[in-house]
């Protein structure tokens, strides 16, 4: 959750962000708050159509939800409802009449005459052609139902509401947090989902757009014996929240968690399956996640619920706040750290306010900088000239690289569940490569390559995660499609990239990952530190999946190699007794001596002893015994070494049920009732 | 091509425009160089006789095929299909004995200028997995090449794959199993009776009966005469040329058939249309040595020029059991040459870049024993992979259709330029 930081105040970025777009018609200066602009630039946020919106605010309900939780070290429990709401119920909802069409012509959707004549002709067209196809006995397909006239007029409104098990809010911070764009806790240096404070706000500004209701916000935190209660919408102008109610309720049950509830226009039929795919990926990157997601609407049929179970409890480690590397700085955050450091001296703002610089090392940057600088000089005091002077040093100087210790990535083993949950692949290969460092920035790749499994397309599947949250949009030109598709050979690990049913995840976790792009949509291809790393993972897991499928094409020989060598048996011994055959004209014709032995066996063929069928049955004895012999060497090779057992999570019962037992010396079998 | 014919321009005024042809002396004084060339060619050749495998003793062991005659082949396909007989009724099934044409297993041999191989072998069983088709493949081809050898008819490799195309699936495989079968009855491919189309062709001073029909190729048109798949039926070579030119392009050959060049210096011209086929190296090998004529070459300077080269030379892998009777030694590299580029000042707009594969190629032919025993080729192949740049025989076309036959090709002959 995002808190209201006053110390992190929007000006200093609304300032570098909302001056470039801008170009003034006229010469009178404007000043816009970071609300406005991104009003303007909602598509930066990943709101570009109500369809895009309705996902993006999905996905930042419950990455909020999850980060609450995680903070708090508790397994998350994420419930996510969409409730569609038509437009009829809609303006009852907001208190308007609902008006008939008057003049037809002034609508978008109206079909003019013309267009009515085509439309008519083409269905007949399209019957007629049916109509023939029934005749001739092929195939009638489904005729396709007229798809209702798109654009506009298919958006609807939803209501989505997100509740978690997480830390919840301080009753005071809650209106900062959601009426204030660009106001957040995760500024500081460590792996976060979210970075700029502008997921939920965003999805409110949307809101306002659209719909013009506000938000509400029901919270609760450990220990709080009311639970906050809050509706409120944002001043877009100045920037603020502008507050409805804002109450403490009684608490009805033992409960600490958010519950965000906002209405928006989106439209469900063409980011179903988006949404559906992120919250299945959602789930195979966090197996210790409970997911309940529901889709309510008028019609049933339309009606979705799926639920991802938890598969364990071991959650990765809350990620730690770090300090910056020296060669990740620039001028301005050298200035910012000295504004904000609590240390005297340069020695010890050095030596505290930065990774990798020990006290020893801090004297001899210190000396390496020049005359002007010495170990008891204020930090406060120093010029602008100086500064420029210790960048210039951080940017020459060797340091040590970061340690990937302040990472928390997924983990093989969760990853690994995750993809076993998700899509039951037939074999699954995880690996997990050691933190490597991009611009001072520690990073840390993790793959996994599974093969089959249930609704995986044929070819190759990516699934791509940054810092645990899935990637879904702009597949084309990430670092993980371009290595999965163009440098791995597949195969030489024994995979068809065309036929087999490949899943490659890739998850990258850093303190800053470097998307391309307004949208935080992919990972660009130019930075060879992270093709390198992608590359080795899933060169890794490919190894240990050959091994697999090497014993699988093994064992799939067995079984066919009496057919594949019995195959063959009628053309090999047909050739040969063709030749015998010719050869026993010769022979008899006394064209040709034979010596005995060779004379016996041509002699044999003339007086059909030996045919065609003798060959192959004498052939077919062998192709037995051997088939026989190699089985028995397969038999004591494979006995020995079996796969490696795995351990399976069972998931807690709640409550008291009723059971019976059936007990055997081996054995408990309980039955629920 | 032909529609690029041009006509010939009358000694024109403005001949000094074209680069180097004030050089040239007269075509007397060129015919002087050549015939001496030629001498120098006949004469030696006569004292020495050719070295074969026996007469060098090697530490390994190495194979070579020979021609043999019809019946012979018929004869071992016979004894062989009679050992399988008696494996497979005593119980044993049955396997082939196939000497191993990887590159692993072939050698060249410096003295005498080609690859051979060397005596692995491997073992084709009937009762395995990996081999059965093979196997079974290979038994397939015997039983045809018998059948050829008792009606004595040629057949091409094509028509062997469309008699089982069931069984061989696709063409590489049958011509591949041919090859092993050449090696396991231990004679040529042509004695197996089995050709290649037609692919070659040869235009220029030269008359020779093929199956008894006699053929002068000076009155073949502008297409030449096709090079005959079955040597065995090619013979009584007369000729009064002075060298023999190997063109590696269709195009440049047309153009010095269409301007005879092989009137104004007798010359018998030769091309296999890029990379050379079995006929084409039987042809030429028969060419020199009986008519005993020196032969130069005309290819493109890039890495795959210099391979069709050794092709020619010292033959080509897959074929290197049969080396013996496919090359033709002492080809002399006479253009293009990188060294050319330079010489000839052809202009920057004809000269391409090299790709990465290119350079690779270049740098891997540097390696090859046949480019290190002639320092010469050496050179002008560092030469090539220093400046990246190549260029095909086409580019000379920048100063007129006809400037390789008029001016390029009688000055490297005046000069006599070759490697």
């Amino acid at each position: 959750m995002e808190i209201g930081e006053s110390s992190e105040s929007p000006e200093g970025k609304k300032k570098s962000k909302s001056k470039t777009p801008r170009k003034p018609k006229d010469s009178v200066l404007k000043q816009k708050s970071p609300a406005e602009f991104f009003a303007d630039n909602k598509n930066i946020a990943g709101f570009d159509n109500p369809g895009k919106c309705l996902y993006t605010t999905v996905r930042e309900l419950v990455e909020n939800a999850l980060d609450s939780a995680e903070s708090i070290s508790k397994l998350p429990i994420v419930e996510i409802t969409i409730e569609e709401i038509v437009r009829s119920k809609f303006n009852s909802m907001i208190g308007l009449a609902e008006h008939e069409r008057v003049d037809e012509e002034l609508y978008d959707d109206f079909e003019s005459a013309k267009a009515r004549e085509k439309r008519l002709a083409k269905e007949a067209r399209i019957q007629e052609i049916q109509a023939k196809n029934a005749n001739l006995g092929k195939k009638v397909k489904e005729p396709v139902a007229s798809k209702a006239m798109k654009g506009r007029g298919e958006t609807s409104y939803y209501r989505v509401t997100c509740k978690d098990n997480g830390k919840g809010m301080p009753h005071d911070d809650i209106p900062n947090m959601f009426g204030r764009v660009l106001s957040g806790t995760k500024y500081g240096l460590k792996q976060t989902r979210g970075k700029f404070g502008l997921g939920a706000k965003m999805a409110l500004i949307w809101s306002k757009m659209s719909t013009g209701l506000p938000i509400e916000i029901t919270s609760s935190m450990k220990g709080q014996n009311y639970t906050s209660f809050c509706r409120l919408d944002i001043d877009i102008h100045r920037n603020i929240p502008h507050i409805h109610v804002h109450e403490k309720q009684d608490k009805k049950e033992r409960w600490h968690g958010a519950e965000i509830q906002i209405v928006i226009e989106g439209n469900w039929t063409t980011y179903r399956s988006k949404i559906l795919h992120y919250m299945r990926q959602m789930a195979v990157i966090t197996p210790y996640a409970e997911f309940l997601f529901r889709f309510l609407s008028d019609a049933p049929d339309k009606n979705v619920t799926v639920k991802f179970a938890r598969r364990t409890d071991i959650m990765p480690p809350v990620p730690l706040e770090t300090k910056y590397h020296p060669s990740a700085v620039d001028l301005l955050l050298i200035k910012r750290l000295i504004a904000e450091t609590s240390k005297q001296n340069l020695l010890q703002f050095l030596q505290h306010e930065f990774v990798n610089i020990s006290k020893s090392h801090a004297e001899r940057l210190i000396g390496e900088m020049g005359p002007d600088f010495s170990h008891k000089m204020l930090v406060k005091s120093l010029t602008s000239q100086q500064i420029v002077r210790i960048h210039q040093l951080f940017r020459q100087a060797k340091f040590d690289d970061p340690s990937g210790d302040c990472l928390s990535p997924a983990g093989e083993y969760n990853l690994r569940l995750g993809i076993i949950k998700e899509l039951h692949p037939d074999m699954v290969a995880t690996y997990s490569g050691s933190a490597q460092v991009f611009e001072g920035h520690p990073f840390l790749v993790e793959a996994g390559v599974s093969v089959g499994g249930k609704d995986v397309k044929q070819g190759v599947n990516i699934f791509r995660f940054a810092n645990r949250i899935p990637l879904l949009f702009e597949q084309g030109a990430d670092v993980v499609t371009r290595t999965a598709l163009k440098r791995i050979n597949w195969n030489s690990y024994k995979i068809n990239q065309a036929q087999d049913k490949i899943g490659v995840f890739v998850s990258i976790v850093s303190t800053k990952i470097p998307f391309k792009g307004t949208g935080k949509e992919y990972i660009g291809d130019d930075i060879s530190e992270i093709a390198a790393a992608v590359k080795t993972s899933i060169q890794q897991c490919c190894t240990q999946l050959k091994s697999k499928i090497l014993k699988r094409i093994q064992a799939r020989e067995q079984q066919e190699r009496k057919r594949n060598l019995s195959k063959y048996i009628p053309n090999v011994t047909g050739a040969i007794y063709d030749v015998l055959k010719e050869m026993s004209h010769l022979h008899a014709s006394k064209r040709k001596r034979y010596t005995n032995e060779d004379a016996e066996v041509l002699n044999k063929v003339s007086n059909h002893i030996i045919t065609r069928e003798t060959l192959g049955e004498k052939l077919a004895q062998h192709v037995e015994q051997v088939d026989y012999e190699m089985a028995l060497e397969y038999a004591t090779q494979s006995g020995v070494n079996e796969e490696p057992r795995e351990n399976i999570y069972i998931q807690t019962l709640e409550g008291e049920s009723k059971f019976v037992d059936f007990q055997s010396p081996v054995f408990v079998f309980r039955l629920f009732q | 091509m032909a529609d690029k014919k041009k006509r010939r321009r009358p000694a024109d005024p403005d001949s000094d425009s074209i680069p180097f042809k004030s050089r040239l002396k007269p075509d007397s004084v060129i015919l002087q160089a050549l015939k001496a060339l030629a001498a120098a060619e006949s004469t030696p050749s006569a004292s020495t006789n050719p070295l074969t495998l026996a007469d060098l003793s090697l530490s390994q062991a190495c194979r070579e095929v020979s021609d043999l005659p019809l019946s012979s082949v018929q004869s071992t396909i016979e004894s062989l299909v009679l050992s399988l007989t008696h494996s497979i009724l005593s119980g044993q099934g049955l396997s082939f004995s196939v000497p191993s044409r990887s590159s692993a297993n072939q050698l060249y041999v410096p003295e005498l200028d080609r690859i051979v191989l060397k005596d692995k072998s491997s073992l084709r069983p009937y009762a395995n997995v990996s081999t059965v088709r093979k196997t079974t493949i290979t038994a397939r081809i015997l039983q045809l090449i018998h059948q050829l050898c008792l009606k004595n008819i040629h057949v091409t490799k094509r028509d062997l794959f469309y008699t089982d195309v069931k069984l061989f699936q696709d063409q590489t495989q049958s011509d591949a199993v041919l090859d092993d079968v050449s090696c396991i009855l231990g004679c040529t491919r042509s004695s197996l009776n089995v050709i290649a189309a037609e692919k070659g062709v040869v235009v220029g001073r030269l008359i020779f009966s093929d199956n008894g029909d006699l053929i002068d190729c000076t009155k073949m048109g502008m297409g030449g005469k096709a090079i005959p798949p079955n040597i065995d039926r090619v013979g009584d070579m007369q000729s009064d040329a002075l060298f023999i030119l190997l063109v590696e392009k269709d195009a440049a050959y047309i153009r010095l058939a269409e301007d005879r060049f092989y009137n104004r210096f007798p010359c018998i011209i030769i091309t296999a249309k890029g990379q050379p086929d079995v006929a084409t190296r039987l042809f030429l090998r028969k060419l020199k040595t009986e008519l005993k004529v020196p032969v130069l070459a005309l290819v493109d300077s890039d890495p795959y020029g210099l391979k069709i080269l050794s092709v020619y030379g010292c033959g080509s892998k897959n074929m290197s059991y049969d080396s013996a009777n496919l090359t033709t030694p002492d080809i002399k590299w006479l253009g293009i040459r990188p060294s050319d580029l330079d010489k000839y000042n052809i202009p920057e707009q004809c000269r391409l870049p090299m790709t990465e594969q290119d350079i690779k190629t270049g740098k891997d032919l540097l390696e090859e024993d046949f480019v290190k025993k002639n320092p010469g080729w050496v050179e002008e192949l560092n030469l090539m992979v220093k400046t990246k740049q190549k260029a095909e025989i086409q580019a000379l076309s920048s100063f007129g259709f006809q400037y390789l036959s008029e001016v390029y090709l009688p000055l490297k002959l005046q000069q006599e330029d070759w490697l």
